[in-house]
């Protein structure tokens, strides 16, 4: 590869700038909702009531997408939200693997660009529900101290009940801990002053990520030509591999990529294209910096790998089923 | 900070950039988040919280540089260069394009048209009054593109129309952008007819106000 000419610099410049003017409204709903979910609840007792175990867990979780649309910036605000509110593990990863495609716009966008492929309106929510149940399991295997970012964890360790939770893991400042965390008891309601305070912060967290992010994003995809990833496309197996990088690399919104899709639906295998509506709302370049807030490296590696695993084996079984 | 951010968004939305960059659909969620963050900005002032926790150093350096490049620098696409990296896009559309009168038929109009009904002979002679830039190829003269967008620049595909230009002139540039004249006709290519635009008349034209097809 050569060095990017002006031209192409400028055109980076200018894709950067709509992923992230189109990105900040989503995100910014998205704190919205966290922010609102904190004022009203901010013991988070109904989350308590969620089902706990892996399966109920995390199909709770996934369905919460239909009440909470947003998609995948939106949404990682949302399933912070909850795991800090004490939500079970297995409902926050299910809301947070599978929400971004289990909700009426994506659907209804997924069915406006595809009418005349209604194994895709199916096999999509369905492929994305597969997906966050396998790797909401696998992340359930890791103890939460390893899985979860310290932050995060500190403020959760805050609302579990105290049967849960040792004193020492709580770090509420009486006994151990390095106290970093600032003194909000989260058994009142928070404070218009505090909760403002708060919503802006994350929000501002999220955002700065979601700079870096679409910077990645909007280089990589201005200076790879995205023939590369289409030439492949009749190749049952390395088709679906690239239209998972391209997935990977394009970092559209889940509510918009089916219209994406519809660009090059000719030109790859059923299962490649199926493949690229499944990676895109679970891991792309954009949203993987965001859930640095949510999960430590080595979990974020599992769910990487995991989600890539499990949609290459998506596709594959849908060309040979197909083709 | 958000202020900083709010005030982007709005400037954005009220220089017409949002054009270069999102589908129209999208640009009233814009100037909504711009006003929300303005508005949380003023009620952080007047509810300050009394933490006064510090904010990450880094965050707020990529945030504050970030604002500071966008309000500077605005987005100045090349569109062929884009359009180069990428397949042609499917401009879909109902099919009902053929009961336009020729003459009036946009570029996207006649790019549907054509994917509809091939044959070249049915269209051969009519007459073609459509703008657009021009999109440079490696083994091709360059043909009269629009870009297609259905979220935002990052999704943008190129649609185009090829084109025999006038001999007199030398070929256009990248990126220019053209007003052609001219008439359907059937050239070889690659084995098989195809349409191109017999350009007549070639005249350029300012870049439009919004140079992205929905």
């Amino acid at each position: 590869m050569t060095a990017p000419s002006a031209g192409q610099l400028a055109t980076a410049w200018a894709v950067f700038q709509g992923l992230l003017v189109e990105a900040l409204p989503f995100l910014l709903i998205g704190v919205a909702i966290a922010s609102l979910a904190r004022a009203w609840d901010p013991r988070g007792r109904w989350l308590q009531r969620l089902p706990t175990g892996g399966v109920p867990g995390a199909l709770s979780g996934a369905l919460l997408g239909f009440a909470l649309p947003a998609c995948e910036c939106g949404n990682v605000p949302v399933a912070r939200r909850l795991l800090a509110a004490g939500a079970p593990l297995a409902t926050a990863f299910g809301f947070l693997f599978a929400a971004p495609v289990l909700n009426p716009i994506v659907l209804l966008a997924t069915w406006a660009a595809f009418p005349d492929r209604p194994w895709l309106l199916l096999l999509r929510p369905l492929g994305s529900l597969l997906i966050a149940l396998a790797v909401t399991a696998l992340l359930l295997l890791l103890p939460e101290g390893e899985l979860l970012a310290p932050e995060l964890l500190a403020e959760r360790r805050l609302v579990q009940p105290l049967g849960q939770v040792g004193l020492l893991e709580r770090r509420s400042g009486l006994v151990g801990g390095a106290g970093n965390l600032p003194a909000p008891t989260p058994f009142r309601r928070p404070a218009l002053a505090e909760l403002l305070d708060h919503g802006s912060r994350e929000f501002l967290e999220l955002a700065a990520l979601l700079v870096l992010g679409s910077a990645v994003a909007a280089l990589l995809q201005t200076l790879i030509p995205r023939d590369l990833f289409l030439t492949l496309g009749q190749a049952p197996t390395l088709s679906v591999l690239s239209l998972m990088l391209l997935a990977l690399v394009v970092s559209v919104c889940s509510s918009v990529d089916a219209f994406l899709a519809l660009g090059f639906a000719g030109q790859v295998t059923p299962g490649a294209l199926l493949a690229f509506l499944l990676l895109g709302p679970v891991i792309d370049l954009k949203s993987l910096s965001l859930y640095g807030r949510i999960l430590r490296p080595r979990a974020l590696a599992v769910t990487l790998v995991a989600v890539s695993l499990a949609v290459l084996l998506i596709g594959q079984w849908l060309n040979l089923a197909l083709l | 900070m958000l202020a900083t951010w709010g005030v982007v968004l709005l400037q954005a939305w009220a220089s017409g950039r949002l054009h270069l960059l999102l589908q129209p659909d999208f640009h009233g969620l814009v100037l909504a988040a711009g006003l929300l963050l303005l508005l949380l900005a003023l009620a952080g002032l007047r509810w300050p919280s009394g933490a006064g926790r510090r904010r990450p150093g880094s965050a707020v350096a990529v945030l504050l540089g970030t604002a500071a490049l966008m309000l500077a620098l605005p987005p100045r696409p090349s569109l062929s260069t884009l359009a180069a990296n990428r397949g042609a896009a499917d401009p879909g559309g109902d099919g009902l394009t053929f009961l336009l009168p020729p003459e009036q038929r946009t570029l996207t109009d006649w790019v549907r048209l054509l994917r509809q009904q091939p044959d070249p002979q049915l269209w051969q002679g009519e007459p073609v009054r459509v703008s657009g830039f021009v999109l440079t190829q490696p083994d091709e003269a360059p043909s009269l593109a629009r870009m297609m967008v259905r979220c935002c620049l990052a999704d943008a595909t190129p649609i185009s129309l090829p084109v025999r230009w006038p001999a007199t002139a030398p070929l256009p540039p990248a990126d220019r952008w053209l007003a052609v004249d001219g008439v359907m006709g059937v050239e070889r290519h690659r084995g098989g007819d195809r349409s191109i635009v017999l350009a007549r008349q070639v005249r350029p034209i300012p870049e439009p106000a919004r140079p992205l097809e929905p």
